[in-house]
């Protein structure tokens, strides 16, 4: 059944290798998947080792910082994280994953060999050479009105867990969520700033008593119990002025102008510091040139003496 | 009988001597035509010159009139040939001495009341009447100021056609004055840097792009102050010197704007909508007109909303901005055009403004994108330093001025001088080819930053030598002649974002 990555194969809801997890949609389980890579992957999936990320299409920077930071710590930890190769959160999921080294599914909407959204070509052939993607649709098929709230119940079936990292209201990322909680499965939100359009679904989501996600460390705590410890990308060691610049860029100041202002530093200064963390990796700079902080964290473990964990 | 009268024909910023030949001969039906490759301008020069010498108290001569504009394959246009054709019917009907036409053009845009118009060019023509030896060049008196700059031939400033007579005789009109250039730096009314509250990391971008030439992309959203920025980017950069202040009036004369008694001249500062074509851009058109990249030679072009200009708009300013020059390739020959300019881009960090980062922005990622790649593509090999700005704090707007032009203008020409001493006369760090960057004087602890950024940050070799040459007007400005790692650093962080 399994053919090289290149083909497009078949599964049956009565065969072997067919996800356990999706029995759990009952009627509505896919009568058949059709997926393009590891159909092992697929046959592999348990659902206690699976995580479900969603969110918007159009996230902020920092919704992306933490898909990606998410897929790529939980997907290094050995969960498989599943998502829909949607632009924006999904995709940065995905990638997050791809970079971990982890195992990665993408339920599309369409068929699996049908590419959509189309900027993602490449995310799509690099989830083919080393995941897999789904469809209960046979190849060839284009996405429809429909396909993607019908896909959303795939994606929420598979993950023990669905965590949606940003989505405003309402939203298809909600959807999947409502779907994850009616099958009995964990829903998990990550906090974003309750003024900002964006965070507004997910900020309801805490508020409705979803799990908070701040780090891959509160999905593990979770999905695998208290013991197995989330690895973190360490940078090196930095001194105290370059350390107070990167805790600017943390608190939000993304222009130059801005990090000197609250690291009370002059604009020359605040950009020899720019330029070193950013040479070091504790910051990035988007397209249209404003700072964030990656997820690199100091070798200090002053952050972690100082959060609460049960 | 045959006169000759001379004048010329303005193509682009240059002229090309044009001899208007009259003849008029006596028999048949009174006509009179016009042959030599005339516009529909030219052409209806014969219905302004019949009203203007009947009301000059000339007579309009009832014969057959034949005016040719030789070279006849030159494609005259424009309303400059007036005063010519005039002169030279007046010769050729015996109401003026033909030899007081010897040595002399003249360039004039008739009224039909006999009074002469301004016209384009006016400088240029002077310019040519002099390389050709000639005794004078008689010019609209709008325009006398600007001919008599050009140093050669006698300035006959007409104001009305009756005045013909006087030519060669003591009642000719005196020479006017040349135009007084004022090349002292500052100019009066001239938006000042004092101007721009809070935003010290701007206007430090500003002094580095003005003092190496370094063109520049501001991103931030409206209100962040951007425009406010770019308008005073004159005020910084080095005054006109005379050689460079005569291009700029030689342009602004040939673009029909030089006003009446313009005092000073000043670095031209352009900021075409982006609604503007190609043509008007980069110039174009059939005769080739001059476009804002040449209206804004020796000085500051800023593209507002860069992201919103047409994507052929943008191909097309690529090789202009690279040489210097517009070539403007016709059937009947070419045209070249001055553009040594410094571009100023600005930006919203996406459509609606709002940036994505916000959490609020409502543009589609689509749209975002294609705006980004805007940012990114035509132009960005061409933009040595971008700037993410935000709008000002209530506190920094409440900020007592900042420095005001002068000051920056000072350390600007400093590190101009350090330039031209190491570079040659009038180069700048922005123009320093692959040798001079191998020269360029980094310090071992520099070059191992440089090497970092190559490896951590992707930096694609164009990208290396852009941070090279503007870490090298950095250490101008700080005075070193050695480039630090700290200037590297403060380099890397001006780099242009994405799309290496």
């Amino acid at each position: 059944m399994s053919g090289p990555p290149g083909d497009v194969w078949r599964l049956r809801r009565a065969e072997v290798g067919y996800p356990e997890a999706l029995l759990d949609l009952g009627e509505d389980a896919p009568a058949a998947l059709y997926g393009r890579g590891s159909a092992d992957l697929v046959g592999r999936l348990t659902r206690a080792e699976t995580l479900t990320i969603v969110g918007s299409r159009r996230p902020s920077s920092y919704g992306l910082e933490v898909a990606e930071e998410l897929g790529h710590l939980l997907g290094a930890a050995g969960l498989v994280i599943v998502s829909g190769m949607a632009r924006g959160i999904d995709a940065a999921a995905h990638r997050g994953a791809l970079a971990g080294g982890g195992a990665t599914v993408a339920v599309l909407g369409g068929g699996p060999d049908v590419i959509y959204p189309r900027s993602e070509r490449r995310l799509y052939e690099r989830i083919v050479a080393t995941g897999v993607v789904i469809s209960e649709v046979p190849s060839g098929t284009r996405p429809g009105p429909g396909c993607f709230p019908r896909r959303n119940r795939i994606m929420a079936a598979l993950g023990a867990m669905t965590v949606v990292v940003e989505a405003a209201e309402p939203s298809g990322s909600l959807i999947t969520a409502e779907r994850a909680y009616k099958l009995g499965r964990e829903v998990g939100a990550v906090p974003g700033r309750v003024t900002a359009r964006v965070a507004s679904g997910t900020n309801g989501l805490l508020a409705d008593g979803a799990a908070v996600i701040r780090d891959a460390q509160d999905v593990l705590d979770r999905l695998v119990g208290v013991g197995m410890t989330a690895v973190r990308r360490v940078g090196p060691p930095l001194e105290p002025g370059l350390m107070s610049v990167a805790d600017a860029v943390e608190d939000g100041a993304a222009t130059t102008d801005a990090v000197a202002l609250a690291a009370g530093l002059g604009a020359p200064d605040a950009a020899v510091a720019l330029a070193r963390l950013e040479l070091l990796g504790y910051v990035r700079v988007d397209a249209a040139g404003r700072y964030a902080r990656t997820s690199t964290r100091a070798p200090e473990p002053r952050r972690e003496a100082t959060t609460l964990k049960s | 009988m045959l006169a000759t009268a001379r004048t010329f024909s303005l193509l682009g910023i240059e002229v090309r001597e044009v001899h208007v030949e009259v003849d008029v001969c006596n028999g048949g039906l009174p006509t009179f035509s016009l042959v030599g490759l005339p516009d529909a301008a030219v052409r209806e020069s014969r219905e302004r010159v019949r009203s203007a010498l009947e009301d000059s108290g000339f007579k309009f001569p009832q014969h057959r009139i034949t005016a040719n504009l030789a070279p006849a394959d030159l494609r005259k246009a424009g309303p400059s040939f007036d005063l010519a054709i005039a002169a030279g019917l007046l010769a050729a009907s015996g109401q003026l001495p033909p030899e007081r036409l010897d040595g002399l053009s003249l360039a004039g845009e008739l009224a039909l009341d006999g009074s002469i118009r301004p016209i384009p060019g006016a400088l240029a023509m002077a310019e040519a009447a002099a390389s050709r030896g000639t005794r004078a060049i008689a010019v609209p008196t709008a325009n006398g100021p600007e001919a008599a700059l050009a140093g050669g031939p006698r300035v006959v400033p007409l104001e009305r056609l009756q005045q013909l007579r006087h030519l060669g005789t003591d009642a000719e009109p005196p020479a006017p004055p040349p135009f007084e250039l004022s090349l002292n730096g500052s100019v009066p009314g001239e938006p000042d840097l004092s101007d721009l509250r809070g935003q010290p990391y701007l206007r430090d971008a500003l002094e580095i792009a003005a003092a190496g030439g370094h063109s520049l992309l501001i991103i931030g959203p409206p209100g962040a102050g951007k425009s406010l920025a770019a308008r005073r980017l004159p005020s910084i950069l080095p005054p006109l010197g005379r050689a460079d202040a005569m291009e700029v009036l030689r342009v602004a004369s040939a673009c029909g704007m030089l006003k009446r008694g313009t005092p000073t001249v000043r670095r031209p500062f352009r900021a075409p909508h982006h609604t503007i074509s190609t043509a008007g851009l980069v110039g174009g058109g059939s005769p080739p007109r001059a476009g804002e990249v040449t209206l804004a030679h020796r000085g500051v072009l800023f593209l507002d909303e860069l992201g919103e200009f047409s994507r052929e708009a943008l191909e097309a300013l690529r090789q202009p901005l690279e040489e210097g020059r517009v070539a403007i390739t016709r059937a009947r020959g070419a045209v070249e055009l001055p553009c040594r300019l410094m571009l100023v881009a600005a930006s919203n960090p996406c459509p609606c403004g709002r940036g994505e980062e916000s959490g609020e922005c409502e543009c589609q990622p689509s749209s975002t994108r294609r705006y980004r790649a805007k940012l990114s593509g035509a132009l960005a090999d061409r933009i040595d330093i971008s700037v993410a700005v935000d709008r000002p704090s209530a506190q920094q707007m409440a900020a007592r001025a900042a420095a005001d032009s002068a000051g920056v203008r000072a350390r600007v020409i400093a590190a101009r001088e350090r330039q031209e001493r190491r570079l040659g006369s009038g180069c700048c760090n922005a123009d320093m080819d692959l040798t001079q960057l191998r020269s360029a004087g980094l310090t071992r602890g520099a070059r191992r930053t440089l090497a970092e950024g190559h490896a951590q940050l992707r930096l694609s070799g164009r990208g290396h030598d852009r941070v090279v040459r503007v870490s090298r007007t950095i250490a101008d400005l700080a005075g070193s002649d050695r480039i630090e790692t700290e200037h590297v650093a403060r380099a890397i962080s001006l780099r242009r974002r994405g799309g290496e």
